[in-house]
């Protein structure tokens, strides 16, 4: 008998019955491979790999039972439709038929993809754990350019714009962003929403190549599935803070492209509209109300309108939503460290931006962190003249005229300030200087053996300043900005004598280990002696041992090292080697780094000997 | 075809009778034209009251109702061309009627003729249609009307003729007429007209090619009606299909097929995830691996990095060299402020392999093991706790030349005999080190084995292809007095022996060592005593179905042991307590009982190349040794597979030992060391043998690739003798 062979009537097992080629789901859902490809996206069906591949190797499997989803997905049933509907349209133009023609055009059957959300994503942190790549792709295609191009519609990047706005102004008013960082490649912004921690990467805002071995249709299905979660999630997160979700933005700011400051303004506007109604107490808004003074004078009539235009609406589901919203602000109030340590990051600091400034990026973070920002141009909060401002952000070799009430700062210092949630110290940052290098907060230094030196001096800072504010925060408070540094330096040297006394006490550990050990040693040598008493020995021959012993102490640690893998099973074993390997490489590239670091250091102090 | 002809001859005519026909052919064809151009007008307004005049509107009826027979007509139109200037009314409607039957390149024609040709210069030549060529060589084009010869002009020279027409801004319009042999220069209207007949127009431009049509049928009043039928009842009677047709439309709006209101927009967002508590059922579907997430960036990748994490252009360089897939991804740069940091190339590119990995790549979930690799470490116990193990090398035995082969120690442990590469076989004191007697031997000594009985103090010792019986010398007299009485072979005796194995084993007596020489057919690379010390077994690697001899001391006799063997034999070893003898071959060891002459087991080792093999003081438990470095544990009760494979030389291992009586057993190998295990074997069935690693001893240096050849245990003490290729002897003691 043939080992697969199967009698007729029974039925497949195992592998062969779970699992199907594409090709063989292809026929069984009788659609196109791109229709098959697209449902697949919208789905998020994926191959799997099954343990025994029946139909051999150069196959991609899906489970069956992924295959059955799509198939009594309606989709599937809606896209036939549409593609019947679509020949009717082709026939009737075959057939100079204008007039059935434009009505069947108006008339065409569209799809939603608000099941598949729902089915995809029964809870709403199972959405936020997948939102990743949906923010990646939409900041992308938000920062293309808005012109009309064969595959990607000006409609679809203006969405994209709107929603990733509307991401970032509830990121910056909830104050969840954690972490930026500019690489070579875009912005990585880190926002913890829901204690789930969300990366995203938006491009930097320049001209995008756009390069023709890209599939645009592929980007562009998941795209559209990315635009509608993403609007999902949009509403359900303004939801929570109680804002009304289609915002309706200031139409002037909007078209100067200050989308965030307008939909910053909108909130205001709806958190004021809410303090206005009699049942809400005005505690809970409290903070929100500190914001406002400042904002209030900016005011400006026509925003208001839009905004009564749209409570009027939204006063009727009245009683509940406040309740909803009251329960909302309650949870604000005791929101975590994290969160209140980044609201007063920037508190009481008014930045500006200079015209050369990267905008849209800094105008999300630093009202992220508390701060209040203006920009160079029309519809700006305050202007450059305004005496408040603390900290101006600028972008060029040199600055002409200067306020001397406030520092010019490189806008690196925003970003480092914020990944080391301290106010770091400015003189590094200051303009035509070349800044500090710029860190990664995603790294962690001790998985990764290698500190570079600016970590530590700002782990240092950070230690000052937890110092500074601990123990005597009146005097902290009372003078903030200038003499915080000298503050810091001093701390910074006591933090130093810290490290160093630390460091001794380790030494001492150490030293009292290594006595130890030789204690031990010697010890060895006297059992060693005992038994040499036993035996007529001559006093060479134990010498000449004892000095053999003596180098071997690395030796007998790799022999006990070695000792545990010899009885080790080999799967074990090749696992443990496989571990010493990717240990060994990571030590290299710290080496590596290292070496760099030294012939660096040799390389400048030669120059400066020079 | 006859309407063509009068068209032509009327063209002839037309040239004929220049003079004539000149104002006619103005008022016939051309009598719109005449209301733009000025210089014209005053012709035209008479012949247009002319026209009225003469054209009453019943004769336009009445030619309409003729117009079948158009060849009268024409005829009459010859006439009034031929002589009456007068009659122009007909000639009028003529050439309208041609115009009408869509002949209208005719009347362009005529125009122009008519119009500027004619009116300004009169043909001068009057040859016809001849062609040109026929002139070509003579002095005349032709003859003008009078009958002389129309001389041809002076041709200009060229260049003259081209500055001429350089310096004319006039002279584009100027065509060169053969026939006349003459410049002709065009007029700005006649141009209009080319550029109009270019362009496929009428050549007037007045001229409405798409009139409307003017019905020239009464319809109204007429005493006869065209048709008397009378009007049908249909006409009075609603539609049955209109009505059928409104009933399914009330049907269909009643149904609400039909809605006249437009959809309501349902809200495209909405409140998905209101209360999360309500849908925390699980759906049906499978589990959802959710896609592992991009790697977060490092320093790296930073804008500005740290100076250290930029590569030097020597590492950039070196990066070609290296396979495509090793290559780095992405090499750090830096840009020393914010603004001057360039569009990144790769990110749509990125971003759709993100996308393509998102819905092509298969997800398994696979475990990520993030454990200390310390913890894969089994847990053994402590080594203090299975002391006594040797631990440092005391003593070393010097006085060898050569690599020592093999060591063996006496049943007393007193002593230690070792044979060497040098030739000579010598007998140390074990606690002293000090050699006590020295044979020697001349050859190799490949083996040397003591006799396990402490009164039979004899050396079994294997050179080339002999096994020499040494008496050592120990021992009381009366000891000595029973060796050398077994130690004697008589001359005859041995050919009494069987004649199979005469031509196999030779006894012989060996004078010089005062022993006994065994001679063999092929060399002898190990021998083993049987623990009554009567027997020895000899093992000849090439020595096919023989290769494998025991011989009896006492009865001076030989013979090969009745089993077949499977492949190159390495060694073979008796049991310790049971007649059994295991036969190591180079892949396996089989065992086999020599009383029932019948393979008991054979145990399958899985290995490449078997070189040594010991057994248990129980018996059932046996260490094997490999080339690859390898030692096999083999629990005999347990299975014919190895208990455990111990992966610890990465040479060759020379020797396995056991000891006699401490759960301890060694290995030595070509890397100069030797490894001392914990063995514990339980008298209980139902725990498994217990191996710990204890040591690794060191102390050989490798000699021509070779290390440690050797190892044996002392017999009482838990000291391990190893004999290294450097020509030394070590002793290693707890």
């Amino acid at each position: 008998m043939v080992k697969h062979y199967r009698p007729p009537g029974k039925k497949k097992e195992g592998n062969a019955a779970r699992y199907v080629t594409r090709s063989q789901a292809v026929k069984q859902l009788q659609v196109t491979l791109q229709l098959f490809r697209k449902l697949c996206i919208y789905k998020g069906v994926f191959p799997r790999e099954p343990k025994k591949k029946v139909k051999g190797n150069h196959h991609t499997y899906y489970h069956v039972k992924d295959i059955a989803f799509i198939q009594h997905d309606p989709l599937l049933e809606k896209f036939r439709e549409i593609r019947a509907y679509q020949k009717k349209i082709t026939k009737a133009k075959a057939k100079a038929n204008k007039e059935l023609a434009n009505i069947l055009l108006t008339r065409q059957p569209s799809y939603k993809l608000d099941h598949v959300i729902r089915d995809r994503y029964p809870k709403f942190i199972d959405s936020l754990r997948d939102l990743d790549d949906c923010l990646t792709l939409v900041h992308l295609f938000a920062v293309l350019p808005a012109i009309d191009r064969v595959k990607i519609e000006v409609k679809r990047v203006h969405n994209c714009r709107r929603l990733s706005h509307e991401w970032q102004a509830y990121i910056a008013r909830t104050h969840k962003l954690r972490k930026v960082f500019v690489s070579v490649k875009g912005i990585y912004y880190q926002a913890e929403v829901e204690g789930q921690k969300i990366t995203w990467l938006t491009p930097h805002a320049l001209q995008q190549v756009l390069t023709d071995d890209v599939d645009f249709g592929v980007m562009l299905t998941f795209l559209e599935f990315y635009e509608t979660l993403l609007a999902f999630i949009n509403f359900k997160l303004y939801h929570s803070i109680n804002v009304k979700y289609p915002p309706i933005l200031d139409p002037r700011l909007e078209s100067l492209a200050a989308d965030l400051y307008a939909l910053s303004r909108y909130f205001d506007a709806s958190s004021r509209a809410s303090l206005m109604e009699p049942h809400v107490a005005g505690s809970s808004n409290l903070e929100q109300v500190d914001n406002q003074p400042d904002r209030k004078q900016h005011d400006e009539s026509d925003v208001r309108l839009a905004q009564l235009q749209h409570q009027l609406p939204s006063n009727e589901p009245g009683a509940l939503m406040h309740l909803v919203g009251d329960v909302g602000v309650d949870t604000d109030n005791d929101d975590d460290e994290d969160t209140r340590q980044c609201k007063n990051l920037f508190k009481n600091m008014k930045f500006f931006l200079s015209r050369e400034v990267p905008r849209e990026s800094l105008l999300f973070v630093i009202p992220a962190f508390g701060g209040v920002v203006s920009w160079d141009g029309d519809g700006a909060p305050f202007s450059e003249g305004d005496q408040s401002i603390t900290y101006q952000i600028v972008d060029r070799p040199t600055q002409g005229h200067k306020y001397l009430s406030r520092e010019y700062i490189q806008p690196q210092w925003v970003y480092d300030s914020v990944n080391a949630r301290i106010i770091l110290p400015t003189e590094a940052y200051t303009v035509g200087r070349v800044p500090p290098p710029h860190l990664s907060p995603f790294v962690d230094h001790e998985a990764e053996g290698y500190v570079p030196d600016y970590a530590e001096t700002i782990k240092r800072l950070q230690a000052a300043a937890k110092n500074e504010v601990l123990p005597m925060p009146g005097v902290g408070k009372e003078d903030i900005d200038d003499p915080q540094n000298l503050l810091v330096e001093g701390y910074v040297s006591r933090a130093e004598a810290i490290e160093a006394a630390e460091k001794r006490q380790k030494m001492m550990t150490l030293e009292k280990q290594y006595h130890d050990e030789l204690k031990k040693e010697l010890q060895g040598v006297h059992d060693l002696s005992s038994v040499s008493n036993a035996i007529e020995q001559s006093p060479g021959k134990d010498a000449e041992a004892v000095k053999e012993t003596l180098p071997d102490l690395k030796q007998i640690a790799e022999d006990a090292e070695n000792m545990s893998t010899i009885v080790m099973s080999r799967k074990k074993r090749g696992l443990y080697k496989a571990m010493q390997i990717g240990k060994e490489r990571k030590h290299s590239r710290v080496n590596l780094l290292k070496e760099r670091k030294k012939k660096l250091v040799e390389e400048t102090q030669k120059a400066k000997n020079n | 075809m006859k309407e063509k002809n009068n068209n032509k001859s009327n063209a002839n005519e037309d040239l004929k009778t220049n003079e004539v026909p000149k104002t006619e052919g103005k008022n016939t064809n051309l009598f719109r034209e005449e209301s733009q151009e000025g210089e014209l007008l005053p012709l035209s307004d008479e012949q247009i009251s002319q026209l009225m005049q003469s054209q009453p509107p019943s004769e336009h009826e009445s030619e309409a109702g003729e117009s079948d027979d158009e060849s009268e007509d024409y005829e009459s139109l010859r006439q009034s061309d031929d002589g009456e200037s007068e009659s122009s009314e007909d000639d009028e409607d003529s050439a309208e009627i041609d115009s009408d039957l869509g002949q209208e390149d005719e009347p362009v024609d005529g125009a122009i003729e008519s119009d500027s040709s004619e009116d300004e210069v009169a043909p001068r030549n009057t040859v016809g249609e001849v062609p040109l060529e026929f002139y070509q060589d003579e002095k005349h084009i032709g003859y003008d009307i009078s009958g002389k010869k129309i001389t041809k002009k002076e041709r200009e020279n060229k260049l003259d003729s081209l500055l001429a027409s350089v310096d004319d801004s006039k002279n584009w319009r100027k065509i060169y007429d053969d026939y006349n042999d003459e410049e002709v220069e065009m007029t700005k209207e006649e141009m209009k007209i080319v550029r109009r007949l270019l362009e496929g127009k009428a050549p007037h431009a007045d001229f409405d090619p798409h009139a409307s049509y003017v019905d020239w049928f009464k319809w109204d009043d007429a005493k006869h009606p065209l048709s008397n039928a009378p009007e049908p009842k249909r006409r009075f009677i609603p539609s049955r299909w209109e009505a059928k047709k409104v009933v399914a439309l009330v049907r269909a709006i009643r149904e609400g097929r039909i809605k006249f209101d437009k959809p309501k927009e349902e809200p495209p967002v909405y409140l998905m995830w209101g209360d999360d508590s309500s849908s925390a059922e699980k759906s049906g579907h499978l589990t959802y691996f959710p896609a592992p997430k991009p790697k977060l960036p490092g320093h790296e990748e930073s804008y500005n990095p740290s100076p250290e994490y930029i590569p030097t252009e020597e590492e950039i360089n070196s990066y070609q060299l290296m396979y495509e897939e090793d290559r780095p991804k992405f090499i750090p740069k830096r840009f020393t402020s914010l603004r001057s940091i360039p569009a990144y190339e790769n990110t749509i590119k990125e971003s759709f392999e993100r996308c393509l990995d998102l819905y092509l790549c298969p997800r398994v979930r696979k475990k990520r093991i993030n454990i200390d690799p310390e913890s894969l470490k089994p847990k053994l116990p402590s080594r203090k706790d299975l002391k006594p193990y040797p631990v440092a090398c005391y003593l070393e035995y010097r006085g060898h030349k050569g690599a020592v082969l093999s060591v063996s120690t006496d049943s007393s442990g007193q002593w230690i005999a070792s044979g060497s590469t040098d030739g000579t076989v010598r007998v140390w004191e074990v606690e002293t080190g000090r050699c006590r007697r020295v044979w020697e031997i001349g050859e190799t000594v490949n083996y040397v084995a003591w006799n396990p009985l402490p009164e039979r103090p004899i050396l079994a010792v294997s050179v080339g292809h002999d096994v020499i019986l040494l008496n050592t010398g120990f021992g009381n007299e009366e000891e000595q007095k029973q060796v050398k009485e077994l130690l004697h072979v008589d001359i005859d005796a041995a050919p009494l022996d069987s004649d199979k194995m005469a031509s196999t084993v030779n006894w012989m007596q060996d004078d010089k060592h005062e022993g006994i020489r065994l001679r063999h057919f092929k060399t002898v690379s190990k021998v083993e005593w049987h623990r009554r010390g009567d027997y020895l077994s000899s093992v000849m690697p090439a020595g096919d179905s023989k290769a494998i001899l025991i011989h009896q001391l006492s009865k001076k006799f030989s013979q090969r042991i009745p089993f077949r063997l499977h492949g190159l034999p390495v060694s073979s070893v008796f049991h310790p307590s049971r007649s059994f003898i295991f036969v190591a071959t180079k892949k396996n060891v089989r065992v086999y009982d020599l009383f029932k002459q019948k393979l008991i087991k054979k145990l399958e080792t899985g290995l490449q190349e078997v070189s040594s093999i010991a057994i248990h003081p129980g018996g059932d438990n046996v260490i094997v040794g490999s080339k690859e470095g390898k030692l096999c544990w083999f629990d005999m009760d347990l299975s014919s597979q190895p208990y455990r494979i111990l992966k610890c030389h990465p040479k060759d291992i020379t020797s396995v030992a056991f000891h006699r009586s401490y759960p301890l057993f060694a290995s030595s190998s070509d890397d100069c060391t030797a490894y001392v295990f914990h063995g514990m074997v339980y008298s209980d069935l139902n725990q498994n043998p217990l191996i710990v690693p204890l040591e690794i001893l060191r102390g050989h240096n490798s000699s021509n690739g070779r290390g440690v050849m050797d190892c044996k245990f002392h017999p009482r003490q838990p000291w391990l003798f190893t004999a290294g290729a450097d020509s030394l002897i070590r002793l290693y003691c707890h």
